[in-house]
């Protein structure tokens, strides 16, 4: 490469940096077959690099979506980088006031739900062990032990579950009390630039679709997460304040678990209903407040508020996903993020659904022209 | 001191600034300095090389093209596959705007003639914009409608002088 006319010196110090060149490929290339031959060690890195950092982040995310327009309205005063300090301290006076309401009770209520679970799930499965014992006396090749000792299992678990990983759930609570609050800011302040240079990667060709797909899509999301967690606190407030007519202990927690298990379709809020009927049914014994914490949760928060008031008008069409798929997702979730993959993983497959569908609705409302050419040619 | 911190905190030449340019535009002339500042974190600055399509006919359009440097050539293709040059467009020339507004299918194809930088406005940015800022979206949309009306009132004269001059070629098209 070097031409012969170069000085000695200029040639030497060229081949000097020609060797250290080389030595640096050659270990750049060396490291990176390494990486790349132990694609599995890889994966894993990136696995658990990622897995402390993924619900902060979705977390965050579903923040910044929520605190968007409240943002937005303000930002014509303050600013962006304003309104969303005064965003953050509104919210945060309204958190502060929620837990100075809230401590007082959490730790009564705690104590006391420390003490009640056993009972209530001992009273689970006497009544599970009752009806089995119904089932073998009227069916009596069906083998029931099997089925006894796992809920036993299981019930014991839970018990132990709540009150062991309390105290490790509060240290990582502490954790996302710290990140998210961060993230949530970062992605709103910058979001939109985020996304700009994301797409500022496309080639040119494809560059124009894609900024105009991606803000159709991120539209259509932000309404169904905003729609999704709107429609959740609204269905634990009804489930708060029809349980709050009968003596029931435990209103909060339930109402927070109804409105959680309500972000699952179909099966969510069946599943929400479960402790506040076993609570009732403990407790109170099957009577007129039994019957009444029933309908609260069945006729009036699912059915009338949800049903026929929420669904209609937050939740757009393009969200709806069939009960096939929405059993598939719970499943998928259950199996790579336990509990809460089981939550998010509807709203996530709904997302995918929702992509698609706009991907489609797009290239559908640009085809007329193309099937014009067609007939032309 | 200055030494090491003049270099980070050296103001950009007033000229080569992205809002300079967009001001000498003829779209943007009349915006005023905070507008076009805004308007410069809203637009993309896209690199084209030499002969590069930029859009096809029949491509869904979402917005128009200034031209920063370089050339470009709208055209037309025939059935048959022959072109046709509509138009030849040069620095601070823009195109495009029709679908700016309104989604529509593009209804000629550009390419570029050399390399090219072009900076594109787009409907999403200016509906996003009109959310946050709607004074800022309203005086950047308000440029665009004199110039685009400007251009319709020409055509419409050009359109109403050809009939003068050429009856008999808009005889047939009215029935």
């Amino acid at each position: 490469m070097t031409p012969p006319s170069l000085p000695l010196s200029r040639q030497r110090n060229s081949r000097a940096q020609a060797a250290l060149l080389f030595t640096a490929l050659t270990a750049g290339i060396a490291t990176g077959l390494a990486i790349y031959s132990s694609a599995a060690v890889f994966i894993d890195l990136v696995q658990t690099a990622t897995a402390v950092l993924f619900l902060p982040l979705l977390l965050s995310l579903v923040l910044a979506f929520l605190l968007d327009p409240p943002v937005t309205l303000l930002e014509r005063r303050f600013g962006r980088s304003g309104a969303i300090f005064v965003v953050y301290l509104l919210v945060a006076i309204g958190v502060l006031l929620f837990f100075s309401w809230l401590i007082p009770h959490w730790q009564t209520a705690w104590t006391s739900l420390q003490a009640d679970l056993p009972r209530y799930t001992a009273r689970l499965t006497a009544f599970l062990r009752e009806l089995l014992d119904q089932v073998q006396a009227e069916l009596p090749f069906v083998d029931t032990h099997d089925l006894m000792i796992r809920v036993r299992a299981l019930s014991d678990d839970l018990v132990r579950g709540v009150i062991i990983s309390t105290p490790k759930s509060a240290l990582r609570f502490g954790g996302l009390l710290l990140m998210v609050p961060l993230f949530t800011f970062f992605f709103l302040r910058d979001g939109g630039r985020i996304l700009r240079s994301c797409i500022s990667l496309a080639p040119n060709r494809t560059f124009e679709m894609m900024h105009d797909l991606t803000n159709l899509i991120t539209t259509q999301l932000a309404h169904f997460i905003r729609g999704r967690i709107i429609e959740a606190t609204i269905v634990g407030l009804v489930v708060y304040i029809g349980l709050s007519f009968t003596d029931i202990r435990y209103t909060g927690f339930l109402a927070v678990f109804a409105g959680i298990t309500n972000l699952v379709p179909y099966i969510g809020p069946l599943i929400g209903m479960v402790p506040g009927v076993l609570i009732a049914l403990v407790d109170l014994g099957i009577g007129g407040e039994f019957w009444w914490i029933i309908i609260t949760y069945f006729f009036i928060a699912q059915v009338i508020v949800d049903n026929f008031i929420l669904i209609p008008i937050l939740i757009s069409r393009y969200s709806n996903l069939h009960p096939l798929w929405v059993i598939i997702a719970i499943i998928i979730g259950g199996k790579l993020y336990g509990i809460l993959g089981m939550i998010i993983g509807v709203p996530i497959a709904s997302t995918v659904k929702i992509v698609l569908s706009e991907i489609r609705q797009y290239r559908r409302s640009f085809s007329l022209i193309d099937g014009n050419i067609d007939l032309d040619s | 001191m200055n030494i090491l911190w003049g270099n980070i905190f050296r103001k950009r030449l007033e000229e080569e600034s992205l809002a300079y340019f967009l001001g000498g535009a003829p779209v943007f002339a009349e915006l005023g300095k905070r507008s076009r500042i805004q308007l410069e974190s809203l637009v993309h600055v896209r690199t084209y090389k030499a002969n590069e399509t930029i859009f096809e006919t029949g491509d869904p359009g979402s917005g128009m093209y200034v031209i920063r440097s370089g050339s470009v050539q709208v055209f037309e293709r025939s059935a048959s596959g022959v072109e046709r040059e509509i138009a030849r467009l040069g620095p601070q020339d823009f195109f495009g705007e029709s679908t700016l507004v309104v989604p529509a299918k593009r209804t000629a194809s550009a390419r570029t003639l050399e390399p090219t930088v072009l900076i594109g406005l787009f409907r999403a940015d200016i509906t996003d914009l009109a959310k946050r800022r709607p004074g800022a979206a309203y005086r950047i949309l308000l440029c665009i409608a004199k110039v685009v009306s400007e251009r319709l009132h020409v055509a419409d004269n050009e359109l109403l002088r050809l009939r003068q001059s050429h009856p008999e070629c808009f005889e047939d098209t009215r029935s």
